[in-house]
């Protein structure tokens, strides 16, 4: 079954049209990497994603699930990393986790929690206030967050960005690990390098457009990052 | 059973946060005896002989005091959750938006009441209505006191039942804490009139003086309560 299908997202603000008539579709064990230049769209489409604003027309299905009318069931198979935490910065990570989890209704979630801080390397700050945490560190917790009730989808926006090398590279795992799971993954970013080490399709969203690029058996880095540089100028 | 488990630890997240830094409650409090002050050198140090004025000037004091207290709390409580997507982050949970509307007015009705609770003694001590209450009043002073703490309590509970549809509205709009003040004012214009009557009523006769003005104030808060549980949730998905 087809973890996600969008099919003619269209969005407007006002007469500006951030995206216009856009498909996409995500099966099980994909991830989908779309790349596109500051201003392109792809945090709207994410947040269109995640149901957290409705588009202007089109349809969303998720998991079989029409995710326009249904938002409430189709929540809770969604994780989403995005450029904000989406969460509590006076509060730990482990309370954090634990209000997010009760919510989402999870059994074991000491046990849960406990596993995520020390995967992402945060159980010595497990009860220090997010506030306190450096833009790594705020990631990895992101993503322990993300996870916290196994999603069937995962949502990345940008999340290279502002990462040293060790948690660019937890990243990278941790996307491979969910992709080998069977989860489905949508991932937006500028940088083509890392984009096409952890994706499977590729897609370019550019004047409010989505082009579909290619698998990644039927294309190179280097022909994507030459084909990708060519869009932006053209 | 599940949604009273979700709605009490939607609960527990807002009284922590509120008082994880002391400096909500220390300044919340702070503000509050300000404004009784600045009210008690503005009408003293003599103040009206009669019963009934000294309780007018006591029940605006206090009303007075309450609404701005009320907003500045709900302009926090909001923007704790404004900040960092935190409110996205529990659309995402799935949780029904009537819970978080539920939530969000027993923790600021708590944190209200509590206020309350320490400012409202202290305000009737600094305009000395005490000691020009009848003597029959001041027999039974616990069980007035009782009396008033439940009228403000009611009055309490209509603003936060407002206040919460006002600043979850705000919170989705460019005016924020101006579209807050201007619309949340008129809105518990009816709370603030009825809460007032009947503190001035009780302070003077230690009764109600019948039951219009509590009336108002009891279906006012009741009805803004179940209407805005409905319909929290086009305010929070827009």
């Amino acid at each position: 079954m087809m973890l996600l299908q969008a099919s003619q997202i269209t969005k407007r603000f006002g007469h500006r049209t951030v995206l216009n008539g856009l498909d996409l579709n995500v099966q099980p064990g994909e991830v989908v990497t779309i790349f596109g230049p500051n201003g392109a769209g792809k945090t709207t489409l994410i947040q269109i994603l995640s149901t957290l604003i409705k588009p202007t027309s089109g349809t969303l299905q998720i998991g079989g699930i029409n995710a326009l009318e249904e938002t409430l069931r189709v929540r809770p198979t969604l994780g989403l990393v995005v450029h904000e935490p989406f969460a509590y910065l006076e509060l730990s990570p482990y309370e954090n986790l634990k209000l997010f989890g009760r919510l989402y209704r999870l059994n074991g979630l000491e046990q849960r929690i406990a596993a995520l801080l020390d995967e992402v390397q945060l159980t010595p700050y497990a009860h220090e206030p997010v506030r306190i945490f450096s833009r790594g560190m705020i990631q990895r917790f992101m993503i322990a967050k993300a996870l916290i009730h196994d999603p069937a989808l995962l949502l990345f926006d940008e999340p290279f960005s502002g990462l040293d090398l060790a948690a660019t590279r937890l990243v990278l795992n941790r996307i491979d690990q969910e992709r080998a799971r069977g989860k489905g993954i949508i991932l937006t970013t500028h940088n083509t390098e890392l984009g096409y080490h952890v994706g499977s399709h590729f897609h370019f969203l550019l004047n409010s457009q989505i082009e579909t690029v290619a698998a990644k058996e039927d294309i190179g880095l280097e022909m994507l990052s030459r084909k990708y540089e060519e869009r932006l100028k053209g | 059973m599940e949604a009273f488990r979700q709605i009490g630890w939607l609960i527990h997240k807002d009284l922590a946060l509120q008082f994880r830094t002391k400096d909500m409650l220390a300044l919340i409090i702070v503000f509050s005896v300000l404004v009784v002050l600045i009210f008690c050198f503005a009408f003293g140090p003599i103040f009206p002989e009669k019963l009934e004025e000294r309780g007018k000037l006591a029940a605006s004091v206090l009303w007075g005091t309450f609404l701005f207290a009320g907003i500045i709390t709900l302009n926090r409580s909001f923007d704790i959750e404004r900040m960092n997507g935190a409110l996205h982050g529990l659309r995402l949970t799935g949780v029904d938006a009537s819970y978080l509307y539920l939530s969000k007015v027993v923790s600021i009705f708590l944190f209200l009441i509590l206020l309350e609770v320490v400012v409202t003694p202290i305000a009737l001590q600094f305009l000395d209505i005490l000691t020009v209450l009848p003597v029959a009043l001041q027999e039974q002073l616990p069980w007035l006191l009782l009396k008033l703490i439940g009228v403000i309590a009611i009055g309490t509970l209509g603003f936060c039942a407002v206040g919460v549809v006002v600043s979850g509205i705000s919170t989705n709009t460019d005016g924020k804490e101006s579209l807050l003040s201007v619309v949340l004012l008129p809105l518990t214009f009816p709370v603030v009139m009825a809460g007032a009557k009947c503190t001035v009523s009780l302070l003077t006769t230690g009764g109600l003086g019948g039951n219009f003005w509590i009336s108002v104030l009891i279906v006012y808060s009741l009805v803004f309560l179940a209407s805005s549980y409905l319909l929290f949730e086009f305010v929070v998905e827009g």
